[in-house]
């Protein structure tokens, strides 16, 4: 992909992920009245004043920055359901609650341009920040849980921005691993570049010899 | 609540004693008790304290030096009933209570008393304490009815089941033990299940009823309070939390739904029972050993072991029900007469006893002044002061009014007239702003502020629509019509200086000062209208004026009777009028007349219909100019020429809604649209901030269920059916005018389509439910050959023979009629039937005859005994298509022929391209072929009703 970062593995950047969450349908309320419109990507409309219709997040995006409509917070953005999410977030360690794939993004693209529109603005943002930074840390403190027995990580109700953080470090990890307990393969490793003795040594510190080599 | 609350010393003790609070029904008194001081006090809560208020009472207390040791435990009876005390000197005294005086000796026991409890009514008083046995006792002649033997211990708690069923009684022990009153037997009796207090005479374990006796609660041993139920003695649940030490107190709120409770840890936490959690808690210095939550309002009253008492007010949060919401009375009581039952009536609160008649609507609005008649106190008396009998008195007073006061609200409610209104108001909210008119261009909004108002203009469409600067309103403006070119404010009269004025301001003009203004006197504007180029205003004196738009007077009618609402749209005025008296029904007589204000004609005059009961909430035009009201049960009417002008009900919001608390506001409609407002319950108007934002909703017809199963499509197919007669009925208008319909064609003939796809579908569903009889009928109001065909196909695939051969009928009458021209065609037909022989032979444009390749559409399930060449069938049956004499009757005229021509040319080719398309089996498959084909036929303006009528 064009605009690729560094990483032959970490497959986007953050406006990039931005960009694909841009696609995600949201509830517009126009005050202008504007035949439908027929993109590529669908059609969308007819807008009426005060009457809602669904389009993409960029085009709401660029309607909201001319004044021609007002966005429609989603159900999960507002208060009382960001802090159930927080709340829940918190109890248990081990689980992701459903949120949507882009709400790190759409959070952010809403707060940036439509925060008129957002009831109690101030504290959906820090809810969301909250909820963020106890997503992130959950990931962390999940990976260190990943040794060398370790097939495959199971995460469900993971946002794209996150699988995004974590996509090019958990693939290598988990390939270093497999790499390390298939024989042949510890072998040619053996033989080429390390003289350690053949015990499947399972520590991180085999994961990190590997990332390095 | 961190702030530590703060206590007043009431009773001074040496050593930590079991103290008690009580409130007083009315909250304005409290007494205190403590088992260390021999005096009872009473504190007057409602004289002005010198210090803090609220916290503590002020002024001196009553005291009542009546016991020779400490007082172990008060009760209080019912409403103003007495006030009951017990001490360790082994003696139950009775006391007029607030005042105070003392009433007598209830009875004496050997040992010291413990607990005492009034029943709900107040004739009995249950005793107990280190005697065995607890002690019944009639209040009204203060004989023992009874006495209840059973605990091995001191009893220390005793609670009357508020139903009057049951005792319960507790011993320090932990023994719970149920009596039933009318036997005096041990129902349930449950060991040790509370904390064994026995070597502790400083806690005395005790328990209660929830108000509504569902439930006991009972100290647990886990530090909690365990909930019993009512008649099995079962545990039902446990409140536990952060107590740390085990539960010595606890108070029910009056409605039951919260729980006070004292811990040994020195903590109160109050629990919202139904969620079972603790929502509020105070520490305290000493072990708080008595609560009472005071039965109007939300207050906790509170008294430590060293008794010092305080009132925690709002000890519930005030975001949370209040403790007094909704109080539950039942068992009227045997002391005062049966409709008196006792009841929390308080300040601002409205509490409302059970077995009054249910039917009663409460709390409606505004009521009428309190009558004061005064009602006889009857059935037996206390000898108690004048104060409480007052009190007494003066409740049965006010209650009996609100029973009158509801009783006649609703009947007056029902057979009421309904006031004018003006069409998209919202009523006047104290300091917010407020909708004068609401519609789908726009709205009007006022804000009273200091005795004159500011109201502004806006538009939806922010982009096109003018941009109106606000306006101080010195006149009071209540009504406004709003439309595209300007703006009319009315005021009504208030009193002799400020007359009703109207006022109308143009939003572009190209002179100044166009804003013109009117006032009338001894007459008040009633509703405002506006359309096209003129104003129209109904007055106080049935008056119906009409302005132009630049003020000028150029009409003044009378209406019929006092006006309820009038819209106004292009040209058109409705306006509806009460034509008489409710009937006994409670219907409203409500007349419609729509006036068209250029033409100076009336073209609907008529009675305008109602849901029973309900009055008119909302009048108005859709865009295309269709008639339509809603009422307050949430029906909407659209006007129909169909039936020579009727109303047709199109929505119904009880089948809309999808939750019970929605209300629709409806703002306008479309062809097949309602536009509302989804309003919250109890909320039924919208609130202008935020800015509402409609709902649209799919029109549905009342339609019964059917055994088809197919509700939707039959919706579809009634709204197809009334669209299609509509814009047929716009057709013939304008085609009168000599105006170009090719748009209207157009859209008439997708209608069409749709109505046999939908058709086609009920065919399908009548197959599936074995309905043949139906399916042939629905067969017939297929429009098009190629539709029939596919009805064909689908009882073809549903492998019923005789449906296929019914439809072949149709469909070989269908061809026949149109074969039966006026001009006999040579084909050797002759069936005697040429009914249309008057047909001039030329009315086809030479374009049709040059269309030889709808020859491919020649069906192929025709019988042979057509026997013609297919192009000059094709011919025949387009001449025979547009030589009907439903055609001429219409005045078709040559153009449209052409036309119409033009267009058939169009299809043909089109047809041809699409080639046979009839081999599709499933029903949807053909369904959708016969939508893709599109045929000259079509054009054929058939009325569906007519078909049926020629079907049976």
């Amino acid at each position: 992909m064009a605009g690729q970062t560094d990483h032959s593995l970490s497959i986007f950047s953050a406006a990039e992920v931005e960009f694909i969450a841009e696609d995600e349908m949201i509830e517009i309320v126009p005050n202008i009245r504007m035949d439908a419109l027929n993109l590529l990507c669908g059609d969308f409309g007819p807008f009426l004043p005060q009457i809602p219709c669904t389009v993409p997040l960029w085009l709401a995006v660029a309607l909201k920055k001319r004044g021609k409509c007002s966005i429609r917070t989603p159900d999960w953005m507002s208060v009382e359901k960001l802090t159930q999410v927080l709340e829940a977030e918190r109890e248990s360690p081990r689980e992701f609650q459903p949120l949507p794939f882009h709400y790190v993004e759409i959070s952010r693209l809403l707060l940036d341009h439509a925060h008129d529109d957002i009831p109690e603005v101030y504290m959906v943002r820090s809810l969301i920040e909250d909820i963020r930074n106890v997503r992130f840390h959950k990931v962390e403190s999940g990976l260190e849980t990943i040794s060398g027995r370790t097939h495959a990580v199971k995460l469900k109700n993971l946002s794209a921005m996150e699988v995004n953080v974590v996509r090019p470090f958990m693939a290598r990890v988990l390939q270093a691993f497999y790499k390390h307990d298939s024989p042949e393969m510890v072998q040619q490793a053996d033989t080429s570049a390390s003289k350690r003795p053949q015990v499947v040594d399972r520590g991180p510190r085999v994961s990190l010899s590997c990332v390095t080599c | 609540m961190g702030r530590l609350l703060k206590l007043r010393e009431a009773h001074k003790t040496d050593a930590p004693a079991t103290c008690s609070v009580l409130w007083a029904h009315d909250g304005s008194h409290l007494a205190t008790s403590c088992a260390s001081d021999t005096e009872v006090l009473i504190h007057d809560l409602s004289a002005p304290p010198p210090g803090r208020s609220g916290s503590t009472a002020g002024s001196s207390p009553v005291v009542l030096r009546h016991h020779k040791e400490g007082v172990t435990a008060i009760a209080l009876g019912p409403t103003a009933g007495p006030l009951a005390s017990g001490s360790f000197d082994h003696s139950v005294k009775l006391y007029n209570f607030p005042v105070g005086s003392f009433q007598g000796n209830v009875t004496r026991f050997t040992l010291p008393i413990k607990s005492l409890a009034f029943n709900k009514s107040g004739s009995l008083l249950a005793a107990a304490g280190d005697d065995d046995g607890i002690k019944l006792i009639s209040t009204i002649d203060l004989t023992i009815s009874r006495v209840l033997k059973g605990h091995r211990g001191p009893v220390t708690g005793l609670s009357f089941d508020p139903k009057h069923d049951y005792l319960a009684s507790i011993d320090s022990f932990g023994t719970v033990i149920y009596w039933e009153l009318s036997t005096g037997k041990q129902l349930h009796t449950l060991k040790s299940i509370a904390p064994n207090y026995n070597s502790d005479s400083s806690v005395l374990n005790t328990l209660s009823w929830r108000p509504d006796g569902e439930m006991l609660a009972v100290p647990g041993l886990r530090n909690d309070v365990v909930m019993y139920d009512r008649d099995t003695g079962e545990k039902l649940f446990n409140l536990r939390g952060d107590h740390e030490k085990s539960v010595c107190s606890f108070c029910w709120s009056p409605n039951g739904k919260y729980l006070a409770t004292s811990g040994l840890d020195k903590q109160v936490l109050i629990w919202d029972v139904d969620l079972k959690q603790d929502i509020e808690r105070q520490k305290f210095e000493e072990r708080i050993c008595g609560l009472s939550w005071k039965p109007v309002g939300n207050s906790l009253a509170v008294i430590d072991v060293v008794g010092r008492f305080g009132i925690w007010d709002n000890p519930v949060p005030v975001s949370m029900k209040s403790p007094t919401e909704g109080v539950v009375l039942n068992e009227p009581h045997s002391l005062f007469e049966d409709e008196d039952e006792e009841e929390v009536l308080g300040k601002g609160i409205s509490c409302y006893s059970g077995s009054l008649d249910d039917s009663i609507e409460k709390g409606s609005g505004d009521f009428s002044p309190i009558s004061r008649k005064r009602v006889k106190k009857r059935g037996p008396s206390f000898d108690e002061g004048e104060e409480v009998l007052q009190e007494i008195d003066s409740r049965k007073r006010r209650k009996e009014s609100e029973n009158k006061r509801g009783d006649g609200e609703i009947r007056e409610r029902a057979v009421r007239m309904q006031d004018a209104f003006q069409v998209g108001f919202t009523p006047p909210q104290q300091g917010k702003r407020r909708f004068l008119c609401y519609n789908l261009l726009g709205c009007v909004t006022s804000l009273e502020n200091d005795g004159f108002s500011h109201v502004e203009v806006d538009f939806h469409d922010t982009g096109r629509g003018p941009r109106v600067p606000s306006m101080t309103d010195y006149f009071g403006f209540t009504m406004a019509a709003l439309n595209e070119k300007g703006c009319v404010l009315a005021n009504p009269c208030k009193g002799e200086k400020n007359m009703s004025t109207l006022m109308y301001r143009p939003f572009g003009s190209w002179a100044n000062n166009s804003e013109w203004s009117m006032r009338f006197e001894l007459e008040e504007v009633k509703v405002v209208a506006l359309g096209k180029n003129w104003v129209a205003a109904v007055t106080s004196h049935n008056f119906l004026r009409i302005f132009t738009e630049s003020g000028l007077q150029m009409h003044i009618l009378s209406v019929n009777g006092p006006v309820v609402a009038a819209a106004g749209s292009g040209d058109l005025l409705a306006v509806v009028t009460h034509a008489s008296d409710c009937l006994s029904s409670g219907d409203q007589v409500l007349e419609i007349k729509v006036f068209n204000i250029n033409e100076a004609t009336q073209t609907i005059s008529g009675r305008l219909p109602l849901t029973p009961c309900s009055h008119l909430t909302w009048l108005g035009f859709s865009e295309d100019g269709r008639l339509g009201s809603f009422d307050s049960k949430g029906n909407l009417r659209v006007y129909s020429d169909q039936f020579g002008g009727s109303w047709l009900p199109v929505f119904s919001a009880d089948k809309a809604r999808k939750s019970e608390d929605e209300n629709y506001w409806i703002v306008g409609f479309n062809a097949t649209k309602l536009f509302c407002i989804v309003c919250k319950s109890p909320e039924s108007y919208p609130s202008v901030m935020p800015k509402p934002v409609l709902t649209i909703l799919e029109f549905s017809s009342p339609l019964a269920s059917s055994d088809l199963g197919a509700d939707e499509v039959e919706n579809e197919f009634m709204m197809t059916n009334l669209q299609l007669s509509e814009i047929r009925k716009k057709i013939k208008d304008m085609e009168a005018f000599g105006l170009d319909v090719t748009a209207l064609d157009d859209e008439a003939f997708s209608l069409e389509v749709k109505l046999d796809r939908c058709i086609l579908k009920l065919i399908a569903s009548c197959c599936h439910s074995d309905r043949l009889v139906r399916a042939t009928e629905l067969a017939r109001l297929l429009s098009t050959q190629k539709s029939l065909k596919g009805a064909i196909t689908i009882v073809t695939a549903s492998k019923l023979p005789i449906l296929q051969e019914k439809f072949s009928t149709i469909l070989e009458e269908r061809m026949l009629d149109d074969l039966k021209t006026p001009e006999p065609i040579p084909t050797g037909r002759s069936n005697g039937k040429t009914a249309y022989s008057v047909q001039p032979p030329v009315r086809l444009s030479p374009m049709m005859e040059k269309s030889p390749d709808l020859n491919n559409r020649t069906p192929n399930t025709i019988k042979p005994q057509i026997k013609s060449s297919p192009a000059t069938e094709t011919l025949k049956l387009v001449k025979a298509r547009y030589s009907t004499p439903e055609n001429l009757a219409q005045g078709e005229d040559i153009s449209k022929e052409r036309e119409l021509g033009s267009k058939l040319e169009k299809l043909a080719t089109f047809v041809k391209g699409k080639g046979n398309a009839t081999s599709e089996v499933t029903g949807k498959d053909v369904s959708s072929s016969a939508t893709g084909n599109v045929k000259p036929e079509l054009k054929f303006p058939i009325n569906p009703f007519a078909r049926v009528k020629k079907a049976t």
